[in-house]
């Protein structure tokens, strides 16, 4: 393919307010594929999006990538793919309902190495919804560091990032998480260039 | 499940930043949402590494789909007609090097063709739900990221609380390329549309060539047989989607 072929990418949208309901509640479970369970600890993770102001944003839709238990991604550039957890979807989708707080079903992601360095547990988020007209895109973490992602992000904002233990939010054997996502004002979730 | 369908040569993809010139404005006058919900905060830089190179694929698991064409313009297979002007859409999904982006999920979503979604958080009460469209549908690319879907032409609607603001017709998609990099969502507008010159999301890419990107191309229109409801007469459109993705040097041919 000649480089006088190369294309300017398509401009980005907005979901509006109108993404199908149906196509976040039914992916909202990252702990089963068919009749496979996941490995790993279980854990509900939930919190509020909210815009400037602390209001509460509805029909937000977060999607979720991570690695399994195992710290192994689903996909041909893990080097360890072919021994991904059956179990677990790896991409999950949910949505904030009116009072501006989502959940999701998931297992906490195994740390792994990358060139020598240890990456510490993380989700990776993207954040869609009205009045965004592009995504915005973070990582959640759980642990404080050293994380070669992590460590760019200014130290003061830095716990925003880290999902916090809540044995409030337990339910059985899954583990509470909370991570809230404040996209504008005090408080700021850090989000990253795209 | 098969596995995967992917070049070689991924590891050498580069994911350069979205130019924000060929883009959306984030904060567009008179929308009051992009400006409350766009972080004040400056966008932290970081590198690319394993987990955000790599991205869903499984889908073929997750959502059971598998390469082929979509038709929304029934709720069901066996239910009748919604009403409106049928339409096809065809195309394909490729990166920034022209390479196609093969079994690439698309999700599609519209209102119908009065301008009325199905959704909770539609409250345009005044206009009709129509029984037999749904509105909602996904297909998968085929190995050259081509794809192709049938719906109804959506109407245009009112963004009730704004007294002026009418969206013209366009229909969402959503589509899971490669990587978690490439993830794309978008709307995509009709040619000749005169709500598509006061509309502030299509008229949010300032570009004026980038801004043509958003919308459809005028196809041929294609003509059914008298009697026959499985050969039907529709519009047709085109459009390409290009997904952020190049080979830091491209390969010549």
């Amino acid at each position: 393919m000649a480089a006088a072929n190369r294309s300017r990418v398509s401009p980005f949208g907005t979901t509006g307010p109108y993404f199908p309901i149906e196509w976040s509640d039914d992916s909202s479970d990252l702990t089963h594929v068919g009749s496979a369970t996941a490995t790993g600890q279980h854990i509900l993770l939930a919190g509020s999006v909210v815009e400037a102001g602390g209001k509460p944003t509805r029909n937000t839709i977060l999607e979720f990538w991570q690695p399994d238990a195992n710290g192994i991604f689903r996909h041909p550039l893990d080097p360890r793919a072919a021994e991904a957890d059956p179990g677990f979807a790896g991409w999950g989708r949910t949505r904030t309902m009116a009072n501006g707080i989502y959940r999701l079903r998931t297992v906490i992601p195994g740390g792994y190495e990358e060139n020598g360095v240890m990456r510490l547990p993380h989700i990776n988020v993207m954040v869609v919804g009205i009045g965004l007209t592009r995504r915005l895109v973070t990582t959640l973490f759980f642990g404080e560091g050293p994380d070669p992602v992590l460590d760019l992000v200014p130290k003061a904002r830095r716990a925003r990032l880290v999902a916090k233990r809540d044995a409030s939010l337990d339910d059985g054997a899954a583990q509470g998480y909370r991570f809230d996502v404040v996209m504008q004002g005090e408080g700021e979730t850090p989000f990253f260039a795209d | 499940m098969a596995s995967p369908t992917l070049p070689s040569s991924l590891s050498l993809v580069d994911y350069p930043l979205y130019d924000d010139a060929t883009q959306m404005e984030r904060r567009i006058e008179r929308y009051p949402l992009s400006f409350t919900r766009t972080p004040n905060e400056p966008l932290i830089a970081r590198p690319l590494t394993r987990s955000e190179r790599t991205g869903p694929r499984n889908f073929g698991n997750l959502f059971g789909i598998a390469p082929g064409d979509v038709d929304l313009s029934r709720a069901t297979p066996t239910s009748p007609l919604a009403m409106g002007q049928r339409i096809w859409i065809e195309g394909r999904v490729v990166d920034e090097d022209g390479r196609p982006v093969p079994n690439a999920v698309m999700e599609i979503w519209q209102a119908n063709s009065a301008g009325r979604y199905v959704h909770e958080m539609d409250d345009n009460l005044a206009t009709p739900v129509d029984p037999n469209f749904h509105g909602t549908g996904r297909l998968m690319t085929g190995k050259e990221g081509e794809f192709r879907l049938q719906t109804i032409k959506p109407g245009a609607y009112p963004v009730l609380g704004t007294g002026w603001w009418w969206r013209p017709p366009h229909v969402h998609f959503s589509i899971f390329g490669m990587s978690w990099m490439d993830r794309y969502i978008t709307q995509i507008f009709f040619p000749g549309e005169p709500l598509n010159e006061t509309d502030l999301l299509f008229n949010g890419v300032r570009d004026e060539e980038a801004r043509q990107r958003l919308l459809f191309q005028p196809l041929t229109p294609s003509m059914g047989k008298p009697g026959k409801v499985d050969e039907p007469s529709l519009i047709g459109y085109k459009l390409d989607f290009v997904l952020r993705g190049k080979r830091a040097t491209p390969e010549v041919d």
